[in-house]
């Protein structure tokens, strides 16, 4: 048991009276549910306290994955605020004894939840709602490729036939030395060919698939080497087979096997840091009320029309652009603007999509939605800017050079042996030096490293599409950031109130759902206050809230700019701050990215004397304030022709151009979804420490990458001379290139180490 | 010795039968999820 002593059943937060079992009703029902479904093991088992339950979430539609027969249909959704294994099982548990439901699988790892029910009897919004209820925040995913399991395949083929080929050859081998009857010999020789057939034609494809994609666009790809490889390596075989020689399919069956190893590894890091991109990028499922004659229907946000009037509630979020016609409240736009002050609005002001109605009810006349709205059109350009296309890895630089200098190097050792000792030696010899010139270690070499790198930066939080972004981040030499959300949390916290005034305004705000509520709320329960039960407690939109604690009667209201007013009826008053608070690892992280050298900025759209005191607090030397979405991607193209890279850090969708501009453009997981798509990396963190990890298995996994490759090329001057001389038969191939490649593994597991050895 | 001949291809076949298996499974998508299998055993199934 974690709840403390006294403390609210369901979610541990401290409570006024000893007779008080919960907070708030949403734990009081949550509660409900978890025992009436008969679960209230959960209690004893679970090894932290539940979430509080925030809001139910509106109207939900989501594309389901799949649809059975009787019509069931299947969906993926994701869900936050998984603590412990506990919570899955009560989810699960809960779910599934909903009627209409038929299975629910929850992902403790990932937060995915696939849900198989019945649509006829129970539709999505309801499901949602449940998980809700008892603390956990369901989002709609988008649409995600099934897991590639094609790779995974291939290499079990693969390394099933290169350990039985690698038997064989033993053999074989011994009986070299020691003389083997004939038909042992070539039962031997047979059944490899048979074992390598599949490895060369089959495993290897994906090698060959990329050599002629490279092909056809003109670049020798790393592919091309391998391709030429395998395909020689068969082609030896098969003929030595038939003549009753010695092959080298042992050897192939190895090299395919490590090489689809590494590829493997490095798309399972890289699919891993997308796909966790992918559900932090996840948003709520865009639906609206619109009004139809005297009801209200809840439609996707997509199908609405110009004209059509559509109700906005308590904490909703805006499904489209439009115009308040009724009503009146305060909007946060941080979403599009990036500045967390909400701005009051009322009948004939404009509203756009994706900002949150904060307190009030509007009623909005549409003006554009779906694909039109300024948030969309925002989000479509800024996909647009991020798809640079693919950047060649360093190995696919060195690729050319490769394989032009093995093909020389084969050319001159074939027409030099030809000459001197005919055509049978030139033959084996140049077999000889193409084989060992497969660049199995330098082809691997990347992507072990690669896969290394990005997971032990992903551990550390903060996680990479792409390797490359990776490797860009241990260049860069100026550090940008944006001020809300980045340096700062970015969101509303009471920055100054005596205990007494938190522990009313708790009392009187303990019901709401409102942010400045949520946020008096939190602080209360992180000083240990007990929430005292406000009566009669009733909110005024745009004003405040009044209500009765310890029998005496008292106001909330707004007392100025990021001021809550708190007074009773006899006249005394109290203050509570709200702002926006510095991230509690900001300065220490500015500070270590300067012992470095590197500089770092404050990038930002407010004012000059705000982005100064934050500048001052997190020990930022360079401020650039009042600075537009298109300025601040301005400044750093500008930084960048003065031949420094940039990296750049920001939240919100006006921080897009940036992220697209930099070199490594690196987003918040808590911030806007089209800035975590179009960034190279997301922090999963509410930190920014992150970033400095990262640097640190940037540069590590930059220095094995180049003693790697040093490492391969040396081997292959080395056995591509001694090949040519004549000194290598299967036998010897066989040690040499699992040895080579063997060192390039050993170095990419030191990257984790260097890394760690860097944490402390 | 003679023995080697038809043990041999009999091994073969019986590494590929369990080759087979493994594609099986993998195509099912019994390797899709490593991570959570592992946590999902220490909970009691009701």
């Amino acid at each position: 048991m974690s709840q403390a002593l006294g403390g609210c059943v369901h979610c541990g937060a401290a409570l006024e009276a000893r007779e008080e079992r919960f907070c708030c009703t949403g734990c009081e029902m949550a509660y409900a549910i978890i025992q009436g479904a008969g679960l209230g093991r959960y209690y004893a088992e679970r090894e932290a306290c539940a979430p509080r339950p925030g809001a139910a979430p509106a109207g939900w539609i989501a594309v389901p994955t799949s649809r059975g027969a009787n019509g069931v249909e299947e969906v993926r959704i994701q869900v936050d605020g998984l603590r412990c294994a506990s919570c899955v099982w009560v989810i699960e548990q809960v779910l599934e004894r909903t009627p209409g439901v038929e299975h629910v699988m929850v992902s403790y790892a990932t937060g995915r939840a696939s849900i198989r029910w019945d649509p006829r009897r129970i539709d999505l919004t309801a499901l949602a709602g449940r998980i809700a209820a008892l603390g956990y925040r369901p989002r709609a995913l988008g649409e995600e490729a099934p897991p590639d399991r094609d790779l995974l395949v291939r290499l079990g083929v693969a390394a099933f036939c290169a350990m039985n080929l690698m038997l064989l050859s033993a053999s074989l081998y011994a009986g070299w030395f020691d003389s083997m009857e004939p038909r042992f010999a070539a039962l031997f020789r047979w059944l490899a060919l048979v074992l390598a057939t599949p490895v060369a034609f089959w495993c290897a494809a994906p090698f060959f698939a990329g050599a002629v994609a490279g092909l056809r666009r003109r670049v020798l790809h790393m592919d091309l080497p391998i391709a030429l490889g395998v395909a020689i390596l068969y082609g030896h075989g098969v003929i030595s087979t038939i003549t009753g020689h010695e092959g080298y399919l042992d050897s192939l069956g190895m090299l395919v096997a490590l090489l689809l190893a590494g590829r493997m590894l490095e798309g399972r890091g890289r699919r891993r840091a997308v796909e966790a991109a992918m559900s932090l990028a996840a948003s709520a499922p865009r639906t609206a009320r619109r009004q139809a004659g005297d009801r209200l229907e809840t439609v996707e946000a997509a199908a609405l029309r110009a004209g059509d009037l559509i109700d906005v509630g308590n904490g909703e979020e805006l499904a489209a652009d439009g115009v308040v016609t009724e009503g009146a409240g305060q909007v946060r736009m941080a979403l599009l603007t990036g500045e967390a002050e909400p701005v009051a609005v009322a009948p004939g002001d404009r509203v756009v999509a994706g900002s949150i109605l904060l307190d009030g009810a509007l009623t909005v006349q549409v003006e554009a939605a779906g694909g039109e709205t300024m948030l969309s059109r925002m989000a479509a350009q800024l996909e647009q800017a991020a798809d640079r296309g693919m950047r060649p890895t360093a190995a696919d630089r060195i690729a050319p050079w490769f394989t032009a200098a093995t093909l020389v190097i084969a050319t001159v050792t074939c027409v030099g042996w030809w000459l001197t000792r005919g055509a049978d030696v030139a033959l084996t010899r140049t077999v000889a030096v193409l084989v060992v010139a497969c660049p199995c270690a330098l082809a691997l070499s990347q992507p072990l490293a690669a896969a290394a790198g990005l997971g032990a930066a992903a551990r550390r939080g903060l996680l990479f599409r792409s390797a490359d972004a990776l490797l860009d981040l241990a260049e860069v030499d100026l550090v940008t950031f944006d001020k809300t959300g980045t340096v700062t949390a970015g969101t509303v916290t009471v920055l100054e109130a005596d205990d007494h005034a938190l522990r009313i305004a708790a009392g009187l705000e303990r019901y709401s759902m409102h942010p400045i509520a949520r946020a008096i709320v939190e602080e209360a329960i992180s000083r240990d206050i007990a929430l005292p039960r406000g009566e009669n407690v009733r909110e005024e939109v745009s004003v405040g809230v009044r209500g009765r604690v310890d029998g005496v009667q008292w106001q909330l209201a707004t007392g100025g700019p990021g001021t809550l007013l708190l007074s009773d009826d006899a006249g005394r008053q109290h203050h509570i701050r709200l702002g926006d608070v510095i991230r509690p690892d900001a300065a220490d992280t500015v500070r270590k990215l300067e012992a470095q050298g590197l500089t770092v900025a404050l990038v930002t759209g407010d004012h000059a004397e705000v982005a100064d005191r934050i500048a001052a607090t997190a020990g930022i030397g360079t401020v650039v304030a009042r600075c537009g979405p298109e300025q601040k991607a301005q400044w750093i193209q500008a930084r960048q022709r003065a031949g420094q890279r940039v990296l750049f850090a920001g939240d919100g969708v006006n921080d897009g151009p940036a992220l697209a501009m930099a070199d490594v453009g690196i987003a918040m997981g808590s911030g806007a979804a089209s800035s975590v798509l179009v960034a190279d990396g997301v922090i999963a963190r509410p930190s920014l420490a992150p970033i400095l990890a990262a640097r640190r298995a940037a540069r590590a996994c930059r220095q094995i990458i180049r003693s790697n490759q040093r490492r391969s090329l040396a081997y292959n001057v080395v056995a591509v001379s001694a090949a040519a001389a004549g000194f290598v038969n299967p036998l010897v191939a066989a040690l040499l290139m699992p040895l080579s490649s063997g060192l390039v593994i050993w170095g990419a597991l030191r990257v984790e180490r260097l890394v760690r050895e860097g944490d402390q | 010795m003679n023995a080697v001949l038809f043990l041999l291809p009999i091994a073969v076949v019986l590494g590929g039968v369990f080759a087979l298996l493994f594609l099986r499974a993998a195509r099912k998508g019994q390797f899709d999820d490593l991570d959570d299998p592992p946590k999902r055993m220490l909970q009691e199934k009701d």
